[in-house]
Formats: C-alpha cells, sequence, structure tokens
C-alpha cells in the first residue's frame, strides 16, 4: 500500500513538473523545473527496479544536461542585443489551443494502446540473463552493453563525438567574441570546496567504473560523474578555454572508440565475431576509455571550447 | 496488470503528451528543446515500464538502449544548444518565426 503510494507521488510530481517546465514563466524558471524534473525521474527508476538508470539520468539526465541548458541560457542573454533583433510575428492563439487538444488525444490513446501491451521481459532480454556467467560480469546492463549489444555502445560513442565535432563547427561560425567570458567572482571558500569536490568525483567515477561489472555503475555514469568535476573546475575558472585542443586533448576524444574498435577487430582476425570481448579484462580496458573519453566529450561541450587549459 | 506498472505507463503517456504540446506552442528554441527532452524521458519510462520494470528487475536490453538512449540525449541536446547559439549570434533572437518557410 505505501508503495502504491510512494509510486504515486512520484507520478504526479513528474507530471507536474513536466506541466512546469512546459509552462514556466521564464525559460530560466523552465530549466530549473526540467532539471527538478529529472531528478524525480531518477526515483522513478529506482522503483522501477533500474539502479543503473536511476544513477545516469540523475548524473547525465538532470546534472550534465542541466548544466548544458543553464550555461547556453546565459550566453543567449549576454548575447542579446548585440545584434539588431529580427522582427517575430506573433503566434495565432488558437493554435495554442489546437495543440492541446491535439496533445490530450494523443495521451489518452497512448495510455489506452500502453496499457494493452504485456508488461513483462521479452526473449531476448530472458536469453541476456541466462548467458550472462558467459560474460563474466554479473551486472547485466553492463553484459548487455559490451557484449551483446556492443555495437550499440560503439555507435554511441561515434555519435557522442560527432556532437563534438557538430557543435565545434557550429561554434567556430561564431563571430570573434561573441562568446561571454566568466564572470566570476573569486570566492574564499571556492578554493577549499574545490579542493574537496574534484578528487571525490574521480573517486566517485572510479568506483562506479569498477562497481559497473557487479552492481548499478559503470562507464557512462562514471564518465558523467568525472565531467561533473570538470564543469565545477571550468565555473570556477581554474579551467579555461584555450583556442584549439592539444594533442592529449584530441586523443582523449577518441579513445573510448579506438580502443573499442581495436579490440573488436583483433577479435575479428581472430576468427571471432567483430566486437567480441576476449575477457572480462578487455571489458573493464574498454570500459575505462570510454570513461575518459565520455568525460572529456561532456567538460568540451560544456566549455563550448576546442580545448582547455590552466588558468594562470 | 500490476498498479505500480499502470501509474508509470500512464505518467509516460502524459509527459509525452505535455512534450508534445510543449513542442508544437513554444517560441523560444531553448523550450522546444525541454519539450523534445520531456518526450524522450517518457519514451524511456515507457521501455522500462514495458520491460518488467514493475514486477522486478526489468529485461537488461531495453535498460541498456534506454541508458544508451540518455547518451545521446545529452548528445543531440548538447548540439542544439550549439546551433542556438549560432542562430543567437546571426539574427539576434533565440526564437524561430512560424511564418519563415511558411
Amino acid at each position: 500500500m505505501i508503495e502504491i503510494a510512494i509510486d504515486l507521488i512520484i507520478a504526479m510530481g513528474v507530471v507536474g513538473l513536466a506541466l512546469q517546465t512546459i509552462l514556466g514563466a521564464s525559460v530560466f524558471r523552465a530549466i530549473l523545473m526540467f532539471i527538478v524534473f529529472g531528478l524525480l525521474m531518477a526515483m522513478a527508476w529506482a522503483r522501477l527496479h533500474a539502479p543503473d538508470l536511476a544513477l545516469a539520468e540523475a548524473a547525465i539526465g538532470a546534472g550534465i544536461t542541466g548544466a548544458l541548458l543553464l550555461v547556453t541560457w546565459r550566453r543567449l542573454q549576454a548575447m542579446d542585443g548585440r545584434t539588431p533583433r529580427v522582427g517575430i510575428a506573433a503566434r495565432a492563439p488558437w493554435l495554442s489551443i489546437a495543440s492541446g487538444i491535439f496533445a490530450a488525444a494523443l495521451i489518452v490513446a497512448l495510455g489506452w494502446v500502453s496499457l494493452s501491451l504485456p508488461a513483462e521481459p521479452a526473449a531476448a532480454g530472458e536469453l541476456a540473463w541466462q548467458r550472462l556467467p558467459e560474460v563474466g560480469v554479473s551486472n547485466p546492463v553492463t553484459g548487455v552493453l559490451l557484449a551483446f549489444r556492443a555495437y550499440d555502445t560503439l555507435m554511441e560513442m561515434g555519435v557522442l563525438l560527432a556532437a563534438w565535432l557538430g557543435a565545434r563547427a557550429v561554434a567556430s561560425e561564431l563571430r570573434p567574441g561573441a562568446l561571454p567570458g566568466p564572470a566570476h567572482a573569486e570566492v574564499p571558500l571556492v578554493g577549499a570546496l574545490l579542493s574537496l569536490v574534484v578528487p571525490i568525483s574521480l573517486l566517485v567515477a572510479v568506483y562506479l567504473l569498477q562497481a559497473g561489472g557487479s552492481a548499478p555503475g559503470g562507464a557512462f555514469q562514471g564518465g558523467a560523474v568525472l565531467a561533473a568535476g570538470g564543469v565545477l573546475l571550468c565555473l570556477s575558472g581554474r579551467l579555461e578555454a584555450a583556442e584549439r585542443s592539444s594533442i592529449t586533448e584530441r586523443i582523449g576524444l577518441v579513445l573510448g572508440l579506438a580502443v573499442f574498435s581495436c579490440i573488436g577487430l583483433v577479435m575479428l582476425f581472430m576468427g571471432e565475431p567483430m566486437l567480441a570481448m576476449p575477457g572480462v579484462w578487455a571489458i573493464y580496458l574498454v570500459e575505462t576509455a570510454l570513461l575518459l573519453s565520455i568525460a572529456l566529450t561532456l567538460v568540451l561541450l560544456f566549455a563550448a571550447a576546442p580545448g582547455l587549459r590552466r588558468a594562470p | 496488470m500490476n498498479t505500480t506498472a499502470l501509474i508509470y505507463l500512464l505518467t509516460a503517456a502524459a509527459v509525452f503528451g505535455i512534450g508534445v504540446h510543449g513542442l508544437l506552442q513554444a517560441r523560444q528554441v531553448l523550450r522546444q528543446l525541454l519539450a523534445i527532452n520531456l518526450m524522450g524521458g517518457a519514451i524511456f519510462l515507457l521501455l522500462i515500464t514495458l520491460g518488467g520494470g514493475a514486477v522486478g528487475p526489468p529485461d537488461p536490453v531495453p535498460q541498456a538502449m534506454v541508458l544508451t538512449g540518455i547518451v545521446i540525449a545529452v548528445s543531440a541536446t548538447a548540439f542544439a544548444l550549439a546551433l542556438l547559439l549560432r542562430l543567437q549570434d546571426a539574427t539576434g533572437t533565440s526564437e524561430l518565426d512560424p511564418n519563415d518557410g511558411a
């Protein structure tokens, strides 16, 4: 009974925050509501027996996405008024009513259809559970990510790299000096806070990576936590944008993709299926490379810069 | 079907609909991005609940897909935000003209 009550509270919170995200009076408020929505979604994942997703949602969905949205909002405001505004016609009010009716019909239809579907694991999932001991890790999600559906994970790294390259290409078209520089006052306690939080983020990232084999965790959650440490260093001005990426950064960006592909190709030449993992050590090696690439890519996306260097 | 599954399926449907409405009626691109992210979150919720998450550990395959999806969503959002900065730089506004190309 108490569980149903918790589910209801989470569900009402999720729906209410989604509404607030859409209707929020200011964009800033909408972004804040979206971040809290992400945190509540993490609780929903925990209730749905998916702690891996809860970690990922809290770290990536709410944390990194929220930081990206907020920093972009601040940059947009700082850029506002530098270029003459293009006049935009007001949208017809009936459009909003029509889309509201459409959305309501969609909710009813989606609810109706999803309730008639079976809510139980499918054949592929059963098979994954059965064959999991052969992989050598006991966390089924890590097993699926790196052994049974390794292509997905490889391509995911490809998408992450492509997003960074795309963002770089677009940002290089900005007029010089378009992005506002960091505007932070040095607060005495920030240094002390950073010297605590940044090492802890590294520690938590390594723990999540190591735990990923047998408990909730893995490269993606760990990478996001490590990226959060990097974002803090950028925010506090300890790291600043560089004009070019250093060779280390370039290697770091492609490390995950490169290590993963190399092991996959070597296995192909040894007569195994492509991307087959030669052992548990290979899974951890690939995960370590993925973690470093994910963290670096997310921090560089946040900084909207080709590279970073230590602030003088 | 147990009550937990029922609650989360209906939540997913509601959030998806709210996202669609937000996407259609928002003027600012940033709000549209928020709406798309809401829709993504709703689909993730649907996948996991239909994978049996309400009764026990859900099917690991949709779990891995959703984990991948969360990372893809942040990548796509980051790229879209970079495009948005470029839009602001070029036109002086972060809104889209509803009459453009109509």
